[in-house]
């Protein structure tokens, strides 16, 4: 029997996907169902027996100050994080990309950091924070502690800030270099003809064009500081106390640590709805202001 | 347009729930005990690998590969494959996974694991193994569940108050026995500008572990199911004037030492300090006497416990390093071998006690390092004056308890709480504080 060309089109692609469908199945969508049964039990992570609680673990989190605390770290880190390291990678990424000397060397170094891993920044800065710059400090007659940003709770968000920023924005730089590059400098031309200055031409021309860069940049920097946690293990450990304790180092915290699987699956979830939902606005508001070319 | 929009989000849900739900699957079964060997058995004829999940504190840090050098010596043909884990925030996750997975063959962590994973069933029985001969007798209760040797301490640490002998002889101060004395050496210290305690609190743990050594003194053994009654709601934190004290000796410590900087120092710049003789004392234990040598081997230092309300409180020690056998281990005979070496080899038990700097718990194995600080341990000893820490860690869970409460006793301290919170907050978790 002939399969009609159509069906076997059909049949041909069937076979094609099968075997990525099979892995995804497997290792994505079962292990995702489990995770969401285990949010709705008691389960301890470490004994056969689990008690089903419905939706008591997701009321559990409203009431959960921890957990409101660790909330409301990360949305303080994600706000600052996005703000400076967008301004930041953008004016870089200007200055890189003027005629400034040795810009092939700048560019090599300040993109050097994102290729350490967040573990080594977190410790490093936890040094520079609590050795380097103390001494530095004092060798200036100034006080030595007013350099141990991790060390206290109103000034450890400001100590992070300046770590994870000086990983990252020579990353975002080069993606706001590339899209820089991608301009039509006859539209410059135009512009200086019609007399327009460095700032108009910028406000006017530079920064419209960017905005597809910008939506990669901040959609990508909003999730990635939403998701925080290695650069705080080997920093801060959260602390002091809980000061510096984000949603994703609660969540382990709770879960593994704590051996409350089953609580620490719902928090997971109520992570993953804020991303998608911030993800999501974030994409659509930028979106709207892309200009095509 | 909109269909398209729900897969994509969908998608990006998949794979996100994915992410959390990578540490699930079926939780394994508690395995059946192994029955136990009267003797050892020979070693194997062909190349084992055992796998094995090493726990480590600060002090023990390359252990394995002297180990691994004896093994070759009397079982070449036995391979360990080691995965080092920091034992305070790495091990447990790890042995959830594995429970998952398949335990590794030989597990190392501390005496406090084997109530933890050996209530579960998952440790391999060594009772009768000819082995344990080897080890001090007064470690076996700590390692025995049910009437089961589950482990083999090889370690242990002490835990006090370090402190600068030549700063305590020169002052003529004397080791304090209760809380006024103490107070009486920090006002000296201050009045000679002098700060009365190290301290590196940027290091939770440390928080948590102090406070459970005042709590021992304190509180474990006025009443040494404290823990139990604290489960069946028969006491609680914020009406016990002992843990109430304990939270009150972590104050009096942040207020007399580097309080501007205690939460950014981290442990070997706070050793280092105490070795230039910038403090007087420490509450540790036996993993900063590594630290102390490795700044100044001629630092002459000695320990007493922390006083208590009552004046009788004791010098603490800490089983330490633990090696534990999974039930389900195909290679039991070939573990046995490797537990044979390590109790047996007195060389290797001497050589890696010099490099802990940590006291025996295997017989006839006596360091050789320099210990300012055995005197006065001999001295507690002599005295009767020492107690097992376990007697509280047994009861009450560190992580997701004792490190959470760290956690409130860092915030008392830094004044975002009242030290009634910190200790309410405590009793909020008492669903958690199992061991």
């Amino acid at each position: 029997m002939k399969l009609h060309y159509g069906k076997k089109l059909n049949f041909q692609f069937a076979v094609l996907v099968l075997p990525a469908l099979a892995v995804f199945t497997g290792l994505l969508i079962v292990p995702m169902l489990l995770g969401f049964y285990y949010s709705l039990t008691d389960w301890n992570g470490m004994t056969t027996g689990m008690k089903f609680v419905g939706l008591g673990n997701y009321a559990r989190i409203f009431g959960d100050k921890y957990a409101g605390e660790a909330w409301k770290f990360t949305l303080s880190f994600t706000l600052w994080n996005t703000v400076i390291q967008n301004i930041g990678a953008i004016a870089l990424a200007v200055a890189l990309d003027s005629a400034i000397k040795l810009k092939k060397l700048f560019r090599s170094i300040f993109f050097v950091p994102c290729l350490i891993s967040p573990v080594v920044v977190g410790f490093v800065w936890l040094k520079i924070f609590g050795n380097a710059l103390p001494a530095l400090f004092e060798s200036f007659g100034l006080k030595a502690s007013s350099a141990m940003l991790f060390g206290r709770g109103d000034t450890v968000l400001a100590g992070l800030l300046i770590a994870n920023n000086w990983q990252w924005i020579g990353y975002w730089a080069l993606i706001y270099l590339a899209a820089l590059q991608s301009i039509p400098s006859d539209l410059y031309e135009a512009a200086k003809i019609d007399g327009a200055g460095k700032t108009r031409t910028f406000f006017g021309i530079t920064l419209p064009l960017l905005a597809p860069a910008v939506t990669i940049c901040v959609v990508g920097i909003t999730v990635g500081s939403l998701k925080v946690y290695d650069l705080l293990v080997s920093s801060t450990s959260g602390g002091p106390g809980r000061a510096s304790s984000s949603i994703i180092y609660y969540i382990y915290d709770t879960a593994i640590s704590g051996r409350q699987y089953g609580y620490g699956s719902a928090l997971s979830i109520s992570l993953i709805a804020a991303l998608l939902a911030v993800a999501a606005l974030q994409a659509a508001a930028l979106r709207s202001r892309e200009v095509q070319m | 347009m909109k269909l398209k929009n729900l897969a994509i989000v969908g998608f990006s849900l998949l794979i996100c729930l994915s992410t959390l739900a990578a540490c699930g699957g079926g939780a394994q079964p508690a395995a059946t005990q192994a029955p136990a060997a009267a003797a050892p058995t020979t070693a194997p004829a062909e190349q084992v690998k055992l796998r094995v999940l090493a726990g480590q504190s600060t002090t023990d840090s390359g252990i394995e590969d002297m180990i691994d050098a004896a093994l070759a010596k009397k079982h070449p043909n036995i391979k360990l494959e080691w995965e080092c884990v920091d034992w305070g925030t790495d091990f447990q996750p790890k042995m959830q996974v594995y429970m998952q997975s398949g335990l590794p063959d030989i597990m190392i962590g501390k005496a406090q694991d084997v109530s933890t994973y050996g209530g579960l069933g998952l440790l391999a029985d060594l009772t009768g193994k000819a082995y344990l001969n080897e080890v001090l007798e007064a470690s076996i209760p700590g390692v025995t569940l049910g009437g089961k040797v589950l482990g083999v301490t090889y370690n242990a640490l002490y835990q006090g108050v370090y402190y600068n002998r030549k700063l305590f002889t020169e002052n003529g101060w004397t080791a304090p026995d209760t809380i006024a004395d103490l107070q009486k050496i920090i006002d000296a210290a201050n009045a000679k500008g002098i700060t009365p305690f190290a301290s590196h609190m940027v290091d939770t743990w440390s928080i948590g572990n102090v406070t459970m050594q005042f709590a021992v003194n304190d509180v474990f053994t006025k009443t040494p199911d404290w823990g139990d009654q604290f489960r069946q709601s028969k006491v609680n934190f914020i009406d016990s004037a002992g843990y109430r004290a304990c939270y009150e000796y972590n104050k009096l410590i942040f207020d007399n030492t580097w309080k501007d900087e205690t939460f950014s120092l981290e442990q070997t710049s706070c050793d280092a300090r105490m070795v230039q003789g910038k403090a007087a004392m420490k509450v540790s234990g036996s993993w900063s006497i590594q630290n102390f040598l490795d700044v100044d081997e001629s630092f002459d230092f000695g320990i007493f416990p922390f006083p208590n309300q009552s004046g009788d409180s004791k010098l603490l020690f800490e089983p330490n390093i633990t090696f534990m056998a999974s039930a389900a281990s195909p290679s039991l005979s070939a573990v046995d071998n490797v537990l044979d070496i390590i109790t047996g080899d007195k060389a290797l038990g001497v050589q890696i006690y010099d490099f802990t700097k940590t006291a025996p718990m295997i017989k006839g194995a006596t360091p050789t390092f320099p210990n300012p600080s055995q005197a006065d341990i001999d001295k507690y000893a002599a005295q009767g004056r020492i107690q097992d820490v376990n007697l509280g860690n047994n009861q009450l869970q560190w992580g997701g308890f004792q490190e959470e409460n760290a956690k409130d006793i860092a915030e008392y301290l830094q004044g975002n709480i009242s030290l009634d919170d910190a200790l309410k907050a405590s009793d909020a978790r008492r669903a958690n504080s199992k061991a």
